[in-house]
């Protein structure tokens, strides 16, 4: 076995690998895995021998080669596109392409690109002219002139480690090997097998590579895949150790590169030690990163769930409110139509109560109009009243008092009498008239309201009242009473009949005592006038304020039976109210009220 | 008609009934000694004014007082009133206004028209002839014209 290490770590990787990571994978990128069974590579036309193209314009090489038999070895169907170097970067970069067969591994690629494990490492040589002796490891070098081409590895290399202070650049490799022939210059650093097929191309047999190892001065060469795309990463790295294990890269090697010479003994030295050194370590820190990966999607994969199943329970809450709302919405729509249709409503109803008023205030106004009218008629009637009725009267009285004048001596007696009641019932019949024409008046009269003292009107009203003799006979007391605001003419009027009623009703009585006073509380003003005359029997008392009501017959007490009538209605036209009191022969008391304002 | 142009007392008054009380009730108080009475305030007009059918009586010629009944057919006595009252030669005759009622608008507006004097008529004579007493003591007697 020439390389026992890789298949342990390949047995290793297996079992890491193809039973966790790999099942892991297919379960969580089901869409990548084993499905794509063909990818598409690029490579390069002129980068002799890795890539290249044949006389048939066909993409070849070693590197093409590997790539192709490593593919194959996981089941990969490869397309290669030939592009330019600085092409093909970008699109596998940009993910046109899955893969490249031949990059370097540099820290900057290494954030863009996926490697894998390196297939081929390419190290520096020293050229020197033929025969050329004194150099026998890299401190030799110190003291000699070292050619190199201007911004190769080889320039960074010598001056980063120091090689030599000597050094010197042409522009091409070809330029450097050219210089050296020509006996300048000791040495020239280059890759060793770009250098030997130089060489070869130049037919320069001249100069040779020394078989001296320059272990810093080292580029490995890997596949490059997409960043992240780690499953065809893996699949890679696993075709690469089937083809390295089962000798397709060794036959490939052969084909390329040719049995080894004196000069690729080293190589094939080196190969083994890159082998059997850093193929084993990549893949054991591949298997951690795996390892660590595997971990890392496993727990990612939970937080996922985590957040999948946290997500479910929100979209449910969401959908949830989401139905409350719409039936918030709903009931609140409802709600509202049903209060624009009780607006509605209410609005109807106004507007029938609207109409119902206009129809009322018209019936008010014509009523009112026929009240205006009927005022008019009765003010026409009153007139005619007290002109027509009265002057029938008049004649009757005057020429009944001719007769009595110029006949006295032919009526005799008795005639006399009937003139005389003629003349009385004429005078009456014009009270009457008088009365009637008077309770008119009060009843139309514009109300004029001043502040009146009461006891004053009552006081001075009994004295125009009452005869002398009534004011010596009557035991009269007025208590101190309120103003009051009221048509002082009308309330005369009260007081007037009123108090004659009093001296009248108690002309026949022994007592003959008159009491007029108050009460009030907060809404009226309560007056009373009260007499020990003959009273009235109390069933009486509602016809008291009657028109034309009479209690007595006209001998007994004369009257028209309008007085209390006025005072009733001149007291209802200032909002007051009239009531009695009375027993039979036991006197009578008379209220009014008045409404305070 | 020169009886006419003597008329010391001018009664307008369209009851007959009425004239003839107050007749009585001035000749009671000496006061009738030439008394016209007109019985509607056209008729009063034209005496008046001396036109109509008493054309040709001495314009200048005006009673001594106007007794003029309130309510009066044709033009009634508002409106003779006014008619006297509202001339030069006439307003300063004395107009006594006689009525059944003492109906306040009347007598208001008999004032605002520069009546002198109104009397109502009462039912009972005997007041009547007692308003005539004074009216002619008044105005016949006692107020001399300008």
């Amino acid at each position: 076995m020439k390389f026992p290490g890789i298949f342990i770590m390949l047995f290793l990787a297996q079992m890491l690998v193809g039973e966790g990571l790999l099942a892991q994978n297919y379960v969580v990128y089901p869409d990548h895995f084993y499905e794509t069974d063909t990818i598409v590579i690029g490579s390069e036309p002129d980068y002799p021998p890795y890539c290249i193209i044949d006389e048939n314009g066909n993409a070849d090489g070693f590197s093409v080669d590997l790539f192709k038999a490593a593919a194959a070895a996981v089941g990969l169907e490869v397309e290669i596109r030939i592009n330019i170097w600085s092409r093909l970067r970008e699109e596998l970069a940009a993910g046109a392409i899955d893969a490249l067969p031949l990059v370097g591994r540099t820290p900057e690629r290494e954030e863009l690109f996926e490697f894998t494990l390196p297939y081929m490492s390419l190290h520096g040589a020293v050229f020197v002219r033929r025969g050329t002796t004194g150099i026998s490891s890299v401190e030799d070098l110190e003291d000699k002139e070292i050619v190199v081409m201007r911004g190769d590895n080889a320039e960074e290399f010598v001056r980063r480690n120091n090689i030599s202070d000597k050094i010197f650049t042409t522009n091409t490799f070809r330029d450097a090997f050219l210089t050296l022939a020509g006996g300048k210059h000791d040495a020239v650093i280059m890759q060793r097998v770009t250098g030997i097929n130089l060489l070869g191309e130049m037919g320069l047999r001249s100069v040779e590579p020394l078989d001296l190892q320059l272990p810093r001065f080292r580029q490995d060469f890997c596949f490059a895949v997409r960043e992240g795309d780690y499953i065809l990463l893996n699949r890679l790295n696993e075709g690469l150790s089937v083809v390295i294990a089962d000798g397709t890269y060794e036959e490939l090697r052969l084909k390329w590169f040719g049995p080894p010479e004196q000069g690729e003994l080293t190589m094939q030295d080196m190969l083994r030690l890159a082998v059997s050194l850093f193929v084993p370590m990549l893949i054991i820190m591949s298997v951690f990163w795996i390892i660590f990966l595997r971990r890392q999607v496993k727990s990612k994969t939970l937080v996922l769930k985590d957040e999948i199943s946290e997500r479910k329970l929100k979209e449910k809450e969401l959908r949830k409110l989401k139905a409350q709302l719409e039936k918030q919405v709903e009931e609140r729509t409802a709600e509202l139509k049903e209060k624009v249709r009780k607006l509605d409503k209410s609005q109807k109803a106004m507007q029938h109560v609207i109409e119902d008023l206009n129809d009322i205030t018209a019936e008010l106004e014509a009523e009112r109009e026929k009240l205006e009218y009927s005022n008019k008629e009765l003010e026409a009637f009153t007139y005619s009243v007290s002109h027509d009725l009265r002057a029938p009267l008049r004649a009757i009285n005057g020429f009944a008092r001719f007769l009595i004048e110029d006949y006295a001596g032919k009526i005799g007696g008795e005639g006399r009498r009937y003139l005389d009641t003629i003349r009385e019932n004429a005078a009456r019949m014009d009270q009457l008239i008088s009365d009637m024409l008077n309770l008119s008046k009060v009843s139309r009269a514009d109300i004029n309201l001043i502040s009146a003292d009461m006891s004053d009107i009552a006081r001075s009203i009994f004295h125009e009242v009452a005869s002398d003799q009534e004011k010596e006979l009557f035991d009269i007391r007025i208590e101190k009473m309120p103003k009051v605001v009221c048509d002082s003419l009308l309330i005369n009027q009260v007081w007037q009949n009123l108090i004659d009623n009093a001296l009248k009703y108690s002309s026949k009585s022994k007592i003959k005592k008159i009491r007029i006073g108050s009460e009030e509380d907060d809404k009226e003003i309560r007056f009373y006038i009260r007499d020990w005359g003959v009273g009235f029997h109390d069933k009486y008392k509602s016809k008291l304020f009657e028109l034309f009501q009479r209690l007595h017959a006209e001998d007994e007490f004369e009257g028209t039976g309008v007085g209390l009538a006025i005072v009733k209605r001149i007291v209802h036209r200032h909002g007051g109210k009239v009531w009695a009191d009375g027993e039979i022969n036991r006197g009578a008391t008379f209220y009014f009220s008045l409404p305070r304002k | 008609m020169e009886k006419q142009n003597d008329v010391e007392i001018l009664i307008v008054e369209d009851n007959q009934y009425d004239a003839e009380m107050a007749l009585r009730a001035l000749k009671e108080n000496n006061l009738a000694n030439s008394v016209v009475v007109l019985r509607d305030g056209e008729e009063a007009l034209d005496f008046i004014f001396a036109k109509g059918k008493f054309v040709g009586r001495e314009k200048n010629s005006h009673p001594k007082i106007i007794l003029l009944d309130l309510k009066l057919p044709k033009v009634n006595g508002l409106e003779v009133l006014r008619e006297i009252k509202s001339n030069e030669e006439t307003k300063v005759i004395p107009v006594i206004m006689l009525t059944s009622s003492k109906e306040e608008k009347d007598i208001v507006r008999s004032y605002k028209l520069g009546v002198n004097s109104y009397i109502i008529k009462p039912v009972d004579f005997d007041k009547f002839v007692d308003a005539i007493r004074g009216m002619g003591l008044y105005w016949l007697l006692l107020n001399q014209l300008p």
